[in-house]
């Protein structure tokens, strides 16, 4: 276990537990939500849905931004092997973030007034735009937080010569989050021109920006906690911004097919937002490599679990459901419906939010001085979290498909007396899986909060090990391709039944085909994520008890000990 | 994988060119952006749009300030509670949304529409006078009052003024006339007679009448005038704002309103009785009672007939209050 060698990396544990009270009351808002999906009368006129639905975009933004700020702290100083630049501005920045998060809270509320503080033709308080709800005054206190990262993370590196890869990536990665956060900043006056532009700042902060952000800290943890070569995690890391942006840059083109920009963007936004999924099939595979690097037992489950989840759903989420919806032949019926949901709750949460998590339950044990700790709740807790997540994606996937057929091929749009009903399984399936979500959550923020302050519990080396054989031998390239595999395989199903609903049958109203390739696509993929991710933390248990240097497979010399 | 020590190098090289390739994207992307946005191709502008006398700018203001696309979707974009709202114009007409927007919570009815067609200006953008008319030109309209008139829309009410709505009509006019390349795809059958889809039965919302305290009805006024009250204000709409007990819809309630003392807004008090209840059905800004928005409600002269108005007035005499 490493010590804290830098006393200001210790600013980093104040903004991940921010990030955890703030992902506590997002779930709390996402299941309110839920409840009224079901029924809609529920609160109305209190808390309206759309108020509720800002509160849950806008925490989720804010508190994957904390965790990315706690991160970025807390490696800063190891990368430049200093302390960081200016605590004093980091301390302002904490609390300019507070006072963000309260401010914002209360002022979404007063879209039920339709109140936006119109001053000087700009909204200062809300401005009602799906993601970027918050009104100009937090967005020039959002910039100025913004600039105030760049600044300390900008004067604590080292010179530019010696920067590498990982250092380019968090550099590029700062300055690019300011950058292209002033593209939501003005009012528009053309739907189509504003539509244009808050993809801007949607889409290459998660696509530009926060993946770079993600692909240099996850290279960077999987250097502190597996001795990854830092050569090779440099190689990943350039190769994978690289794909990212070669890919992402005119992928954006997929936002641009329907908002009344010309046709020409579905060519464009079919070819390149196909390639999407290469940078992250790249990070996935460097995972699997540098997991492996060592033979060490892993010392911290629950960090590699969130690292493995962050990576896999990254794949799963973003990757392959992103890429079932984004040709133009099956966007053109998944736009605008709950099957967009699936792809944004497993991508969002699953990517960002779980690198946080992750990088969380590296730090805060090491900040707090444990030197081990019970790490049971921590695996608990990501396995509700991971499966609840899952069967998420599975409910809006499902209920988005009946949208689709009932909405948009039965051309139905009474929502309350048609549409709704036809989707209610899938909408009561929302709630029992939150729920599952929601537990891990209350755990998992409990477990990091009082990490190292609650008297320790009982250690679980007593635990039975965990035999090297059957689920828990060594997971092998060629196994861990073919999972791969099998994901893509599904996924493809996935989109071949959203392709289906362009097919003359379909259309006449014959719903069978693609409702049984979305069950057989959802259900397939979700399971074998949810098997593939269970088969590679065990293999990694199983190599933990087996201890390092002993042979991981019967008759084999083991490989990555050498190293 | 990077270099291995000794071998000749080439991933500087590689890099490099990755690096070219991506700044040709970039000039590739600025390119179609820059021809996206081009006058000649005729996309749809909000400033050239306009709805009784407000532009759609000021329209996506307000549509900014409501947050709709909390619950909406607009151009396929924002939240997937309630319907998308790019064509809705184009199938409803400025009539029913005249109708409907003030008070959200319920679906208008045909009494509601009409009323509205009254208007000059909102008959002059529909482009037909007559309702029979304009239920054939926007037959989505038409679905609308025939399957969910009176019946709740499960949206809450919103505090939209007139003119918030006008404006609001004059946004949702110019994203309607907007290009959207083919989306939403046309259904190719008909979802209403699809025997698969079997939309819900419907059947028309109870109205409570006299049913609380029929003795007290009985007492003071004909219960057959009251009952008849109680259908017209469900077919000319007034249910949409009024609630038959003491909440406030859009409007106030009926429960228990008549022969109270009302706060008109110049600070007068005045006495619920039938002929204040006449002139505010027939002439709703003559007197606005205290905290309610003047030019929300629209004018029924014209509409209803005296013994109609009458009989509105029954019925919300029966809803009890105190008897003068």
């Amino acid at each position: 276990m490493i010590r804290i060698e830098y006393q200001t990396q210790r600013l980093s544990l104040r903004f991940f537990m921010l990030m955890l009270v703030l992902f506590f009351f997002q779930v709390g808002f996402g299941l309110l939500l839920a409840a009224q999906h079901i029924d809609p009368t529920l609160l109305a006129g209190h808390l309206n849905f759309n108020v509720v639905r800002a509160e849950h975009t806008n925490l989720g933004i804010l508190w994957v931004l904390s965790g990315f700020i706690g991160a970025i702290l807390f490696v800063g100083p190891l990368l430049s092997r200093r302390e960081l630049a200016a605590p004093v501005l980091i301390k302002f920045l904490f609390y300019a973030l507070l006072a963000i998060v309260i401010w914002n809270v209360a002022t979404q509320a007063l879209a039920q007034q339709g109140i936006a503080g119109w001053w000087h033709g700009e909204p200062m308080l809300q401005e009602g735009l799906e993601y970027l709800e918050a009104g100009r005054i937090v967005d020039v206190v959002i910039l100025i937080g913004f600039a105030i990262l760049c600044y300390v993370v900008l004067r604590t590196f080292p010179p530019l010569s010696r920067w590498t890869e990982i250092h380019w990536g968090l550099g590029i990665g700062v300055v690019a989050l300011t950058f292209v956060w002033t593209f939501g900043m003005f009012f528009v006056e053309r739907l189509d021109l504003q539509e244009y532009f808050r993809w801007y700042v949607v889409h290459y902060w998660v696509e530009g920006v926060w993946e770079v952000i993600h692909i240099s800290l996850v290279g960077f943890l999987l250097v502190l906690m597996f001795r990854a070569d830092i050569k090779s995690v440099g190689y990943a890391v350039f190769w994978g911004v690289a794909l990212v942006w070669l890919s992402g840059l005119i992928g954006n083109a997929h936002h641009y097919f329907w908002i009344g920009t010309p046709e020409f963007w579905q060519f464009w936004g079919s070819l390149f937002s196909a390639l999407e999924p290469l940078p992250l099939i790249f990070c996935f595979w460097h995972v699997y490599l540098d997991a492996h690097q060592d033979g060490k037992p892993v010392g911290n489950m629950p960090a590699f679990a969130f690292l493995l989840g962050s990576v896999v759903l990254e794949q799963v989420g973003a990757g392959i459901l992103g890429f079932t919806m984004t040709f133009a032949l099956t966007n053109v019926w998944s736009h605008g419906t709950w099957v967009t949901l699936s792809h944004a709750h497993l991508a969002l949460f699953g990517t960002f939010g779980m690198l946080g998590l992750a990088a969380a339950y590296y730090a805060v044990p090491l900040m707090r001085g444990v030197e081990s700790f019970d790490q049971r709740p921590g695996k608990l807790a990501f396995w509700l979290v991971f499966a609840g997540m899952l069967g998420l994606g599975f409910a809006f996937a499902i209920g988005g498909t009946v949208q689709v057929f009932v909405y948009r091929t039965l051309g139905l749009d009474w929502f309350g007396g048609d549409v709704a009903p036809a989707m209610q399984f899938a909408k009561v399936m929302v709630p029992i899986f939150g729920l599952v979500f929601a537990i891990g959550v209350c755990l998992l923020v409990y477990d990091l909060l009082t990490l190292g302050l609650r008297a320790p519990a009982r250690g679980d080396e007593e635990r039975a090990p965990v035999a090297l054989r059957g689920w828990g031998r060594r997971l092998i390239g060629w196994e861990a391709g073919l999972w791969l595999l099998a994901m893509w395989v599904f996924g493809a199903i996935i989109t071949l039944g959203l392709l289906s609903f362009n097919l003359h049958s379909v259309r006449e109203g014959n719903m069978r085909f693609p409702y049984l390739m979305a069950s057989v696509g959802y259900s397939g993929l979700l399971l074998t994520t949810l098997f593939f991710v269970a088969r590679f933390l065990r293999s990694l248990e199983a190599r933990g008890r087996a201890g390092a240097g002993e042979p991981l497979v019967p008759g084999e010399t083991a490989p990555a000990a050498a190293t | 994988m990077s270099c291995a020590p000794g071998e000749p190098c080439e991933e500087g090289g590689r890099r490099r060119r990755a690096l070219i390739v991506l700044g040709l994207m970039g000039a590739i992307f600025l390119a179609l952006s820059a021809a996206s946005f081009l006058p000649s191709r005729g996309q749809a502008l909000p400033a050239t749009v306009s709805y009784a006398g407000f532009d759609a700018v000021q329209g996506k203001r307000v549509f900014q300030s409501y947050n709709c696309m909390g619950c909406h979707t607009i151009v396929g974009n924002g939240a997937y509670l309630g319907p998308d709202l790019t064509g809705l114009y184009g199938k409803v007409g400025p009539a029913w949304l005249e109708a409907f927007l003030p008070s959200a919570g319920s679906w208008p009815t045909k009494g509601a529409v009409s009323l509205q067609l009254r208007d000059e200006r909102i008959a002059g953008d529909a482009g037909v006078a007559a309702i029979d008319a304009y239920l054939e030109k926007y037959p989505a309209a038409a679905e609308r009052i025939t399957r969910r008139g009176a019946h709740s829309t499960l949206m809450p009410n919103l505090p939209l003024s007139r003119t918030e709505v006008r404006q609001l009509i004059a946004f949702l006019k110019y994203t309607s006339a907007m290009n959207t390349e083919g989306w939403p795809p046309r259904p190719q059958v008909d979802g209403l007679t699809f025997p698969q889809a079997a939309p819900l039965p419907v059947s028309r919302p109870t109205i409570p009448v006299a049913a609380q305290d029929p003795g007290a009805a009985a007492a003071s006024a004909p219960v057959s005038a009251a009952a008849r009250g109680a259908q017209l204000a469900q077919d000319a709409g007034c249910t949409a704002c009024h609630a038959s007990g003491r909440e406030r819809l859009v409007g106030p309630g009926w429960g228990g309103l008549y022969g109270s003392e009302v706060e008109l807004t110049d600070g007068s008090k005045v006495r619920v009785d039938d002929a204040y209840l006449t002139e505010s059905i027939v002439d709703p800004d003559a007197k606005i009672v205290q905290g309610f928005a003047p030019h929300v409600m629209p004018s029924y002269a014209g509409t209803l007939d005296a013994d109609q108005v009458a009989a509105i007035v029954a019925y919300i005499q029966s809803l009890g209050g105190e008897h003068p």
